[in-house]
């Protein structure tokens, strides 16, 4: 792993990024989880819960409906395989490219996101219980509509960088302190911003911790699952979390702390920066999760418009000055 | 593939965006009362960008001018609309033509248009960067979207005054140097036009016993 | 000279602010002596506009030979309205009569007073103040009837118009914009700078500044597709108010377009201007000749035939002869004498049936012997018949279109022209020459027969003073008349 006496290999790095996402995401959201019970004046669960959960789950043992196939058991490890192939694109621990980042930009990050999520909403439509298909079919259909969100950010981040990888987004980001207060950019931000909000599932879309009919979307996906499915399931959900916290501050808001080269000490340092800030985006989304309520499913069009309208916005700003 | 703008720049096109935000804010909004007041923020956030313009620029009539305008935006206006509804007792929740959704995406078309024709104007001024003007330009084409879509008469009349914002933001960018006088008369212009706006509002409650439009539509051909 | 102005500014001001403490009856005589002498005033400036370019008092009050044209037209149907209000109103002898009075007597000089001011002010922006004024004050005057027609009437008046004006007022800051980059930051907008540099104007942003200045002040001017206001406004204030809005308010709209159309010919060359106008002027004759075929209102046929007289007048700015352009001023005169004749006897009719409905209207001229031969004759003189000032004028321009290469346009102008003619004489014909006495009673029942007789003498005056003007315009315009339209040409020309 390590090259020389001060440098860990790019290769080693990249590892690093993945295993730090694998690893750290269980905790983001226990902390997230911690905090949102302290907000409400409970002493919360713990905040390595998550960890004990999953190791739980996977010594349990695994249910399967008559009616479903081999789709069903491999939905959960499809989307695992792509919440573990995306840390590989974006800057999660250096502010350079790594070797296999090129592989895809941010829009090849999206598509590969978007992948896990069908292959989980398949899964749970085809175990043919009522609930299941009522989450997959709902969470397809706002999927599919913050989709032109997610584009429009892309554009503008293209519209910045001429590229449309993230890297160099966040190297223009660092490089003047201006950059942050472009009203394209803030835009941009607040617009990925709300598009990591529905697509976490958190209020004012969704209710992260219970599992209310009315309003279920992603939780019901995963309502026929059980054991190691399920615990992959849990782990791929907390990974996506911490994968689209990750593209929002280290491209978007607050892209420093990454290591600028490969040694050891900065490589190790960029770890903890990067969980510290995911922590305390989690504890925003906490305290928003007790200052709103829940919007009326029909109402979250009007949630993704505005969404849409920011995105616009910020591309129109950068095409017509500048701006 | 532009050169980064300073942050005054970056800072006066985040507060010209927050003034088209607030029009798209009161395009969803359904409570007349919230309609006004978020007409009263927009004239505030408006008047905060006079006074950085000001502050940034040293043009000292401008401060005035901040002055006036809150005054008369963010006081005297919404109060006498604000009262006009507690006179009313009816009807607290506008009405409009189409859904939230549509309404944004037609304001959204709009708005583009609007960017790109004054974008293609390359109009350079030292107050407030272009990106200032092709906002203005866009609020007030949601201004008249609000005016066509919702079918009251109070947001009617809201939408005008937040029409007559947007055009303050765009003689903010280029018009920075006009003379007080001049610009004095544009506001007790605005003051009079406000009046005028009320009583008749007050005569179509007197006469309808309601602030819809529906009924207006008597006269035609 | 420059104490003339001041009076034309300040004299209808303070006969507005006298008739709120005076009785009705003083405050009638007042108004007419203000209508007159301010036409005279008018009149007294003309020799001298036609040799000056400029008078200039102060640095706010400015006067050249395009502002006297409008001034004459808009003081003489501001005398002429004074005695047809003075004959028309009924008023109650309660104090509601009274506050009504009161109420209308000063709204009418007030809104005469910004009409006046609007082509005297110096500069694009007091242009705009004075054309904003004109609008609130209207607005108000068209809901003084507390109708449910004049609410709605009003309403959309005054939202439609604000809006116009509010494009306006943004084309008012782009034109200021496209002088600072001649004249850097802080200059005024009077006329003399800015013609002085609108040569070296940036094109592109007085193109955009003109096009919000036709489509702002349009929406006042009542130019297709901003026009839907007119109709309604129109038909629904009070007859002498009906008067002033489509004879004088109509105008100084006009003369607002017609400043920017100088600055922006010496920017951007004679072509776009014209074709923008020649744009809207062709879909305002148009949609007007159609709908007049079609009304059962009196004064909404009326207020039609002044959208169309409209669309003529900004054909005829996009022809550029300087023949026609002359044509098109001396159409703003005998237009203002026509439409308020018509209006007048209009408001004789209304009296005297107690309907607007032209179907319930018949045997005008047997029950109003005078207003109704009168009536009959301002519609002719609309519809460009001799020997009234209409034709003349629309002769003009005519004419100047066909020295034009394009002269499509000038064809599509006279069978437009005659369109409406046709709409128009429909409505003479069945209601004023058709020969029984009789009218149908306000419930539609019976057929009541009416009294023939005036309704008021002073009526019958005020038409006879616009009829004589048309037939002075028509036939003989005077020769310093003639000389001061040639002059404002000339202004409003292109160089060459």
């Amino acid at each position: 792993m390590l090259l020389g006496p001060s440098v860990v290999a790019p290769q080693g790095v990249q590892a690093l990024q993945d295993l730090t996402i694998l690893f750290g995401a269980p905790l983001v959201s226990g902390v997230i989880s911690h905090v949102e019970g302290r907000l409400q004046g409970r002493r919360g669960p713990r905040i390595l819960q998550p960890y004990y959960d999953l190791a739980k789950l996977f010594r349990k043992e695994t249910v399967v409906t008559e009616e479903s196939s081999w789709v069903f058991l491999a939905g959960p490890v499809v989307a695992f395989g792509c919440y573990l192939i995306v840390p590989l694109l974006i800057p999660v621990l250096t502010t350079y490219g790594l070797p296999l980042g090129y592989m895809g930009d941010i829009l090849g990050g999206g598509f590969i996101l978007a992948l896990a999520s069908f292959s989980v909403a398949l899964a749970g439509t085809e175990s043919g219980a009522p609930y299941a298909q009522l989450g997959g079919s709902r969470a397809m259909t706002f999927g599919a509509l913050i989709e032109p969100t997610i584009l429009f950010v892309v554009f503008a981040v293209a519209l910045i960088t001429s590229t449309d990888l993230p890297y160099a987004l966040a190297a223009t980001v660092r490089s003047s302190s201006s950059e942050m207060v472009r009203p394209g950019h803030v835009l941009a931000a607040i617009a990925f911003f709300m598009v990591v909000l529905v697509d976490t599932g958190r209020i004012p879309v969704e209710t992260h911790s219970g599992t209310l009919e009315f309003g279920m979307i992603d939780e019901a996906r995963t309502l026929e699952h059980s054991g190691a499915p399920l615990a992959l399931l849990k782990w791929g959900s907390a990974m996506k979390q911490l994968i689209l916290y990750t593209i929002l501050i280290n491209v978007f808001v607050a892209p420093w702390g990454l290591a600028a080269s490969g040694s050891p000490v900065a490589v190790a340092l960029a770890i903890p920066a990067l969980l510290g800030k995911a922590m305390v985006l989690g504890m925003i989304f906490a305290v928003i999760d007790n200052l709103f309520a829940k919007l009326r499913l029909f109402k979250i069009t009007e949630f993704i418009a505005a969404a849409f309208l920011l995105a616009v916005l910020a591309v129109l700003v950068f095409y017509a000055g500048g701006g | 593939m532009h050169a980064i703008p300073s942050t005054y720049a970056g800072v006066a096109d985040v507060v010209a965006v927050l003034v088209l935000l607030t029009e798209f804010a009161m395009l969803r909004a359904p409570l007349l009362r919230s309609q006004v007041k978020l007409y009263a923020f927009q004239s505030l956030v408006v008047s905060g960008l006079a006074v950085y313009v000001a502050a940034s620029r040293h043009i000292n009539d401008l401060y005035v001018l901040a002055l006036l305008s809150f005054v008369l935006k963010v006081v005297l206006v919404p109060g006498l609309v604000l009262r006009l509804l507690r006179d009313a007792e009816v009807d607290l929740a506008g009405s409009s033509v189409l859904g939230v959704a549509s309404m944004i995406l037609i304001a959204l078309g709009v708005s583009v248009f609007g960017f790109i024709t004054v974008g293609s104007l390359h109009v350079h001024s030292i107050a407030l960067p272009t990106t200032a003007l092709a906002i203005a330009a866009a609020v007030v084409l949601v201004a008249f979207v609000l005016i066509i879509l919702r079918a009251d008469v109070v947001s009617q009349a809201i939408g005008f005054f937040s029409l007559e914002n947007g055009v303050s933001v765009a003689s903010l960018v280029v018009a920075a140097g006009l003379p007080l006088v001049v610009e004095v008369a544009f506001l007790f212009d605005l003051l009079v036009a406000v009046v005028v706006f009320g009583v008749l509002m007050r005569v179509h409650h007197g006469r309808t016993k309601s602030l819809s439009t529906e009924a207006l539509d008597r006269l035609k051909g | 000279m420059s104490s003339i102005l001041v009076v034309l500014v300040v004299m209808p001001f303070v006969v507005a602010v006298a008739t709120i403490f005076l009785p009705v009856g003083i405050s009638k005589i007042l108004t007419v002596i203000s209508g007159a002498v301010t036409f005279a005033l008018a009149l007294a400036l003309v020799p001298t506009a036609t040799t000056h370019t400029q008078i200039v008092t102060g640095s706010m009050l400015r006067v050249d030979a395009l502002s006297v044209v409008f001034l004459v037209a808009t003081t003489f149907l501001y005398g002429a309205t004074a005695v047809f209000a003075g004959g028309y109103l009924h008023l109650a002898d309660s104090p509601a009569g009274t506050r009504y009075g009161r109420r209308f007597y000063a709204g009418l000089n007030l809104f005469c007073w910004s009409m006046v001011a609007a082509p005297l002010v110096n500069g694009l922006a007091l242009l705009w103040v004075a054309v904003e004024i004109t609008t609130v004050i209207s607005a108000l005057l068209v809901a003084i009837d507390d109708t449910d027609g004049a609410t709605e009437a009003s309403w959309k008046y005054v939202l439609i118009a604000s809006l116009g004006l509010g494009i306006a007022l943004l084309a008012t800051i782009i034109m200021y914009y496209a002088g600072t980059t001649v004249f850097g930051s802080a200059y005024d907008l009077s006329y003399a700078t800015l013609l002085a540099g609108a040569g070296r104007f940036p094109p592109d942003v007085v193109r955009l500044a003109f096009v919000l200045a036709v489509l702002g002040f349009g929406t006042k001017m009542g130019l297709v597709p901003v026009h839907t206001w007119l109709p309604d406004a129109h038909s629904e204030a009070p007859t002498p108010v009906s008067a002033l809005l489509s004879g004088s308010l109509l105008a100084i709209s006009f003369y607002a377009i017609l400043r920017y159309f100088q600055i922006a010919v010496r920017t951007l060359g004679p072509t776009f201007p014209r074709n923008v106008l020649l744009i809207f002027g062709l879909a305002s004759l148009l949609l007007a000749a159609l709908y007049l075929l079609s009304q059962r209102d009196l004064k909404r046929l009326l207020a039609y035939s002044s959208v169309e007289h409209m669309g003529i007048l900004a054909i005829g700015m996009s022809f550029g002869a300087p023949i026609a352009v002359v044509g098109v001023l001396l159409h703003v005169l005998a237009h203002a004498a026509a439409k308020g004749t018509a209006f007048f006897g209009a408001g004789s009719v209304v009296r005297k049936f107690a309907t607007k409905d032209m179907t319930k209207i018949r045997g005008g001229i047997g029950a109003l012997p005078w207003s109704g031969a009168m009536l009959v004759a301002a519609v002719l003189a609309l519809s460009a018949m001799p020997p009234f000032g209409i034709f003349r004028s629309e002769f003009l321009i005519v004419s100047g279109g066909l020295s034009d290469p394009r002269d499509t346009a000038a064809a599509v102008l006279v069978i437009l022209v005659t369109l409406a003619f046709f709409g128009l004489s429909w409505f003479t014909t069945q209601t004023m020459l058709t020969p029984d006495l009789t009218a149908v009673s306000a419930d539609g029942t019976a057929a009541v027969t009416l009294a023939k007789g005036e309704v008021s003498a002073w009526i019958v005056v005020a038409m006879a003073l616009g009829l004589v003007a048309l037939v002075i315009l028509g036939v003989h315009p005077p020769a310093q008349l003639s000389q001061l339209l040639n002059h404002a040409a000339s202004e409003l020309g292109t160089p060459r």
